[in-house]
């Protein structure tokens, strides 16, 4: 992909979000311009989202927003596959948590990375990633019982 | 069977030796008898006129001298009878006692031989017992200690169990992810790579 999504949409469904308000925002395009030839009046234009106004921002760079721009734009988010990983944490993370979440993946996996955050109580504390292909486990829980070996140790020394 | 034989020709002896006692007292009295038929009658012309106590007397005396011929002849028999007797109770009792013998000198080496063996089989099974013994000993205190362990690995292991299980469940109630965050950078940076190869290599 040409250009980089913004950190606010880092999940395949904020994506589709994404993807139907442009979908949304061309076909009022098409219908209202329909429609001033015929001299009906246009619907009202809809809303957007934040993500996707931060979206078009940023693929523009600065350029007017055209017709064809936003068209291209959303040919290149409908034809793209990005690389997607599951997040399972102890709880949902906040909105700075996620922000360095999904700042480390970019930085350090790839720019063009999906992810979705799910919350798991049971975990105690930790994370565990899931890729299409592994799952890492960072859960204390993991920890704690790959080390039970040590347990029994640590209570004959005590 | 030897001396059933030895005994059986000696009484088939004294059995003979009664009989031709007996036959020739027969012949002796038939003889006694002919002679008193053949004597001519007496002639009246020569007779001789024997009184009558002198033909007593010689009667008496023949009957004493053939009593005593007779009992002499008794006596000789039952002398060689008992000597034979006693030598054949002698060989009897010699070869019983030889033949007795030499069955008991065979029982016994028999018996020392089937002991011998016998001794062998036992000290043979006694061995076998006791490398079995040491073996079944062997084996269950192998099988004693793998088990001990076993019981010991599991045990830690159940232990690791609840004790990870209580403290995941008790922090699950307050769980801070603002306090965990480092932890997990830390843990995903460790990770990186293959996280990243897991990823990239998928797209």
């Amino acid at each position: 992909m040409a250009f980089e999504l913004p950190p606010a949409v880092y999940s395949a469904q904020l994506l589709e979000s994404v993807i139907y308000d442009l979908e949304q925002y061309l076909e009022w395009h098409r219908q209202s311009s329909v429609k001033q030839k015929v001299g009906a009046k246009p619907a009202a234009e809809p809303s957007h989202s934040a993500e996707t106004a931060q979206v078009i921002k940023i693929y523009l760079q600065g350029q007017v927003a055209t017709v064809a721009a936003l068209e291209a734009l959303l040919g290149e988010l409908k034809a793209v596959s990005l690389p997607e990983v599951h997040i399972t944490l102890a709880a949902l993370p906040n909105h700075a948590q996620r922000e360095a979440l999904v700042a480390w993946f970019r930085a350090n996996i790839t720019p063009h990375i999906l992810i979705t955050f799910v919350a798991d109580r049971n975990l105690g504390g930790g994370v565990v990633v899931r890729t299409p292909n592994h799952v890492f486990d960072f859960t204390w829980k993991q920890q704690l019982l790959a080390g039970r070996s040590h347990i029994a140790e640590i209570v004959k020394r005590v | 069977m030897e001396v059933t034989i030895i005994v059986l020709v000696l009484s088939v002896m004294v059995v003979g030796l009664a009989a031709l006692v007996v036959l020739q007292s027969r012949q002796l009295r038939q003889e006694r008898h002919k002679q008193a038929a053949a004597s001519p009658p007496p002639q009246r012309v020569a007779q001789t006129v024997i009184p009558e106590p002198t033909v007593a007397e010689l009667q008496a005396k023949l009957t004493a001298v053939y009593e005593r011929e007779i009992n002499k002849s008794g006596e000789t028999f039952a002398a060689d009878l008992r000597g034979t007797s006693a030598k054949l109770s002698e060989q009897v009792t010699r070869l019983t006692t030889k033949v007795i013998e030499e069955e008991l000198e065979a029982y016994q080496k028999t018996l020392e031989e089937v002991r011998q063996v016998a001794t062998g089989a036992m000290n043979q099974i006694r061995e076998a017992v006791e490398h079995q013994r040491i073996e079944l000993r062997q084996g269950m205190e192998q099988e004693l200690a793998t088990e001990r362990q076993h019981l010991a690995d599991k045990f830690d292991a159940k232990m690791g169990d609840v004790i990870a299980s209580y403290i995941s469940e008790s922090l699950g109630s307050g769980v801070d992810l603002g306090a965990q965050m480092q932890f997990i950078l830390t843990s995903l940076e460790s990770h990186k790579s293959e996280i990243r190869k897991d990823l990239l290599d998928g797209v």
